[in-house]
């Protein structure tokens, strides 16, 4: 008993202490994050938290501005398009240092194209020497759809790398200013190679990027330093941490006691709490994502529009979004979000009215009472919280039309499978975008996608189809831009789902950070942050 | 007694076999696998799936991997995380002195606090201190983890602010490479002005969390074992020979009282840990429990089975030790 209280008396006078010290300190960024990353090659990684992790440490060919989803320069200064789209050739940029020092390496040469040619032939070629090292798994590598878009990729000289495609594809430059498509080190994966230890280039990095790694402790803490040499936007703190802090209220208490400076994904309940705390500030924004109620186009009666524009009438739209999403969701009313750039504001949006969606199923020769299925999300997603909820609102209105829709659920993997195949009526599912290009979002509705793959409306309309094939073979900004909003009116019309809604994306720091900008693909970059 | 310790060793292998047997199984029981687990929206095509199957060994029959997992086992090899690519008993190894830490923490914390409590109470029994040592030690016993340690947070972390909210150290002013990974003796090692007194300061909160159960569980145990010794007829002889209060309690009674406490020391262990997993999430503790749970969810086969098994293997051990222990106290046991 006698040795505890020594313990809390001496715990008091500390905290004093600590509380005075860690402000002289400011130089170091502490990000409590949410969990551990999987590993430190981004391309075997799937999960925004690894991700962040990896960033720090890594550039692409191009990049997303910070804040945006527009794509610009990165480790290629420029690129030209030729032969119709199919081929493009990017000039890399000089003088660009690796990291040196980490885990006794030393680089001898700067960044040139042959670490090009291993970052994308590791993930591509079963031949590679890295190809089986940690397992293998290049999941983004593989759901872009790279390997079906590449036809070579050779270097013409040092700091030329000419990419040949199949087929005209203009979101690839998106693609590839994405985490998979991070540049590694070869002279580092050579180095590893022969001391015999390969394993280690997915745990301990080496890149180009703003942050140099110097530690990783599972489940407690990553640390970097700043990378003096960096091309781009320089650092501005010494130090960056992410200290893992699972639990949400023990982030927001860390953040409230100064022991970071910023937090990933505050509780919606928390909310009110942060805005009124003066030491701390909320930014949001709404997600890279869209929930959606999915029509099954080939099944009666859902192969009629007027009973899919019926169904969209049907709907108390924001009676959902404020009971479900609980104040971190905006109602959807095209499939991409408003941060995307192509978003057509002009769409209107079907309104509530169940008399007028019961005239038209009358109209489209529909008899009730009306036996549907209704497919709701087993688990929650970042773009519907809550499914069987959302499911049981959607099944009280439907009955006011005459509608009885029976409630129907499958385990994840199966879930998305079944609806693949087009065994459902009706389904709840949802995108998260990837690469921030719009085409990532419209392919959902194309025709390719209608055939047992990720288009679950079995929608196939040939004036969006060919809108969507064009728009993804021209560079040209603006035509393509305008064909993505012809798009939107067109899928509105047309009603193959019910856009339920986009997620927000909450996030909270202390005040006396400056210079962050909240990213629409929701991950979190550091470079140009400042701790006042 | 070294029959008697090879009796309780052999014991010790059915338990095991059982063990192997219900990790392995239990958690092939839980739906979605875990190549399947990891895809979002874009799902897998049935190539890659059947690719990463084989890889895993996972399109072999099951009675096929349980021979293959029990095979390895055998030879040391506890397999490789699917989510890390990390060996099993590395990555445990380097988690685990995380939860030692904390679990001894919590156990010497429950252990100095609930005897001196049990036979104080004892002593004074009815009381107003015994009505409410009582009192605190059924809520103390029924104590949910998870709301006892966010609550501890808000009033001493954040009203107070007594004690930092979470972690293991102050990572704003000290870093320092893991040599042991106890963060009490590498603060000391690291040679850091004031690493030792932050790491200390972070332990406070998790350890009374961790420790509050066990904590209430020994008090009530040693009350009661004490209020039974009290009345033996060798106490009231040494009182009859005039030995002072304190030699009677602390030496004729308390060595006697110790010895059912000594067994549910050993038996809070178990608890201990299951109790380390809610800890460690709260206070961002980067131990074992943590890792099992995230561990479920990426259906991890290798690391659960893995992790499950020596933690298992460790309560065994343990109350092995309590056995023994228990038989030193006791001679009539080790006779018997």
């Amino acid at each position: 008993m006698f040795n505890s209280s020594l313990k809390l008396a001496a715990s008091v006078g500390l905290a004093a202490m600590l509380i005075g010290a860690s402000a002289a300190s400011a130089k170091t960024l502490v990000y409590c994050s949410e969990g551990s990353p999987e590993s430190f090659t981004p391309a075997m990684n799937g999960t925004g938290t690894s991700f962040d992790a990896n960033r720090p440490v890594f550039d692409k060919l191009t990049a997303f501005e910070r804040g945006g989803t527009n794509v610009g320069p990165g480790l290629a200064t420029s690129w030209d398009v030729t032969d119709g789209g199919k081929t493009l050739t990017f000039h890399l940029r000089k003088g660009v240092k690796f990291h040196s020092g980490v885990n006794g390496f030393k680089p001898t040469r700067d960044f040139n194209a042959d670490d090009v040619l291993f970052s994308f032939n590791r993930q591509w070629k079963e031949n590679h020497p890295y190809f089986k090292v940690s397992g293998g798994k290049y999941d983004y590598f593989n759901d872009m759809d790279m390997p079906a878009l590449l036809d070579t990729i050779e270097k013409t000289d040092d700091y030329t790398i000419v990419m040949k495609l199949k087929e005209p594809n203009m979101p690839i430059l998106a693609n590839l200013a994405m985490d998979f498509a991070s540049i590694h080190s070869a002279e580092y994966a050579d180095f590893l190679m022969k001391a015999g230890k390969p394993e280690q280039f997915d745990q301990i990095p080496v890149g180009t990027g703003p942050f140099i790694f110097v530690t990783y402790q599972k489940d407690a803490m990553i640390r970097f330093k700043k990378n003096p040499d960096y091309f781009g936007e320089k650092a501005l703190v010494d130090d960056l941490v992410f200290a893992i802090t699972p639990d949400p209220t023990a982030r927001l208490a860390k953040l409230k006691a100064g022991e970071c400076h910023f937090a990933i994904a505050p509780r919606p309940a928390d909310l009110e709490e942060i805005k009124k705390d003066k030491s701390l500030s909320l930014i949001s924004q709404s997600g890279l994502n869209v929930s959606y109620w999915a029509f099954n186009t080939e099944k009666a009666p859902f192969d009629k529009k007027e009973v899919r524009q019926a169904f969209n009438m049907a709907i108390d739209h924001d009676a959902i979004i404020k009971e479900v999403f609980l104040g971190s969701g905006t109602a959807a009313k095209n499939l991409i979000p408003p941060t995307l750039w192509s978003y057509n504001d002009k769409v209107p949006s079907y309104s509530y009215d169940p008399e007028k969606a019961k005239a038209m199923l009358k109209a489209a020769g529909v008899t009730t009472p009306l036996e549907i299925d209704l497919w709701y999300l087993p688990v929650q997603r970042p773009y519907n919280p809550n499914g069987k909820r959302m499911a049981e609102m959607m099944q009280a209105d439907l009955a006011k039309i005459g509608v009885n829709a029976k409630l129907v659920t499958y385990e994840w993997g199966e879930y998305r499978k079944r609806m693949q195949k087009g065994e459902h009526m009706t389904g709840q599912l949802g995108w998260t975008g990837d690469n921030g290009d719009p085409d990532n979002f419209f392919f959902l509705r194309g025709c390719a996608a209608s055939k047992g793959g990720q288009n679950v409306t079995k929608w196939c309309n040939k004036e969006y189809d060919d809108r969507l094939n064009k728009a993804k073979s021209t560079s040209d900004m603006a035509e393509r831009t305008k064909l993505y909003e012809e798009m939107q009116v067109i899928e509105h019309e047309e009603a193959p789902d019910m856009k339920i809604g986009h997620s927000i994306v909450f996030e909270a720091m202390r005040a006396e950070v400056t210079g962050y900008k909240q990213s629409p693909f929701g991950s979190h970059e550091f470079q140009g942050v400042d701790v006042k | 007694m070294i029959k008697f310790i090879l009796r309780r060793l052999l014991l010790t292998i059915p338990t095991f076999v059982a063990l192997m047997f219900v990790t392995f199984i239990a958690i092939r029981l839980v739906p979605g696998d875990p190549v399947e687990v990891r895809t979002g929206e874009h799902g897998i095509s049935p190539e890659r799936l059947a690719y990463f199957r084989h890889e895993l060994g996972l399109d072999q029959p099951i009675w096929k991997q349980f021979l293959d997992y029990v095979w390895h086992l055998l030879h040391g090899d506890f397999g490789v995380s699917l989510s890390s690519n990390e060996k099993v008993l590395t990555e445990f190894l380097t988690l685990f002195p995380a939860t030692l830490e904390l679990s001894f923490a919590g156990i010497l914390f429950a252990v100095i606090l609930g005897i001196p409590a049990g036979v104080f109470a004892a002593v004074k029994r009815g009381s107003w201190f015994d009505h409410t040592l009582m009192g605190a030690a059924v809520a103390g016993f029924s104590m949910p983890i998870f709301w006892w340690g966010l609550l501890l947070i808000m009033l001493v972390s954040e009203g107070w602010h007594l004690t930092p909210v979470a972690g293991r150290i102050d990572m704003i002013k000290f870093y320092f490479e893991p040599t042991t990974g106890f963060m009490l003796i590498d603060s000391l090692l690291s040679d850091q002005k004031g690493a030792f007194l932050s790491a200390l300061h972070h332990l406070v909160l998790p350890m009374i969390v961790l420790g509050t159960v066990p904590l209430a569980v020994i008090a009530r145990m040693t009350r009661s074992s004490m209020l039974e010794v009290l009345s033996e007829d060798y106490v009231r002889t040494a009182r009859a020979k005039g030995l002072s209060e304190f030699r009677v309690i602390s030496l004729h009674a308390l060595r006697n009282a110790l010895i059912p406490v000594v067994t549910v020391v050993g038996l809070q262990v178990g608890g201990l840990l299951a109790g380390a997993v809610l800890t460690e999430t709260i206070f961002s503790w980067p131990g074992v429990g943590k890792w099992l749970i995230d561990s479920i969810g990426r259906r991890d086969y290798p690391a659960l089975q893995g992790g499950i098994l020596l933690i298992s293997s460790l309560v065994i051990i343990i109350n092995l030790l309590v056995d023994l222990l228990y038989g030193a106290i006791n001679p009539r046991i080790r006779h018997g």
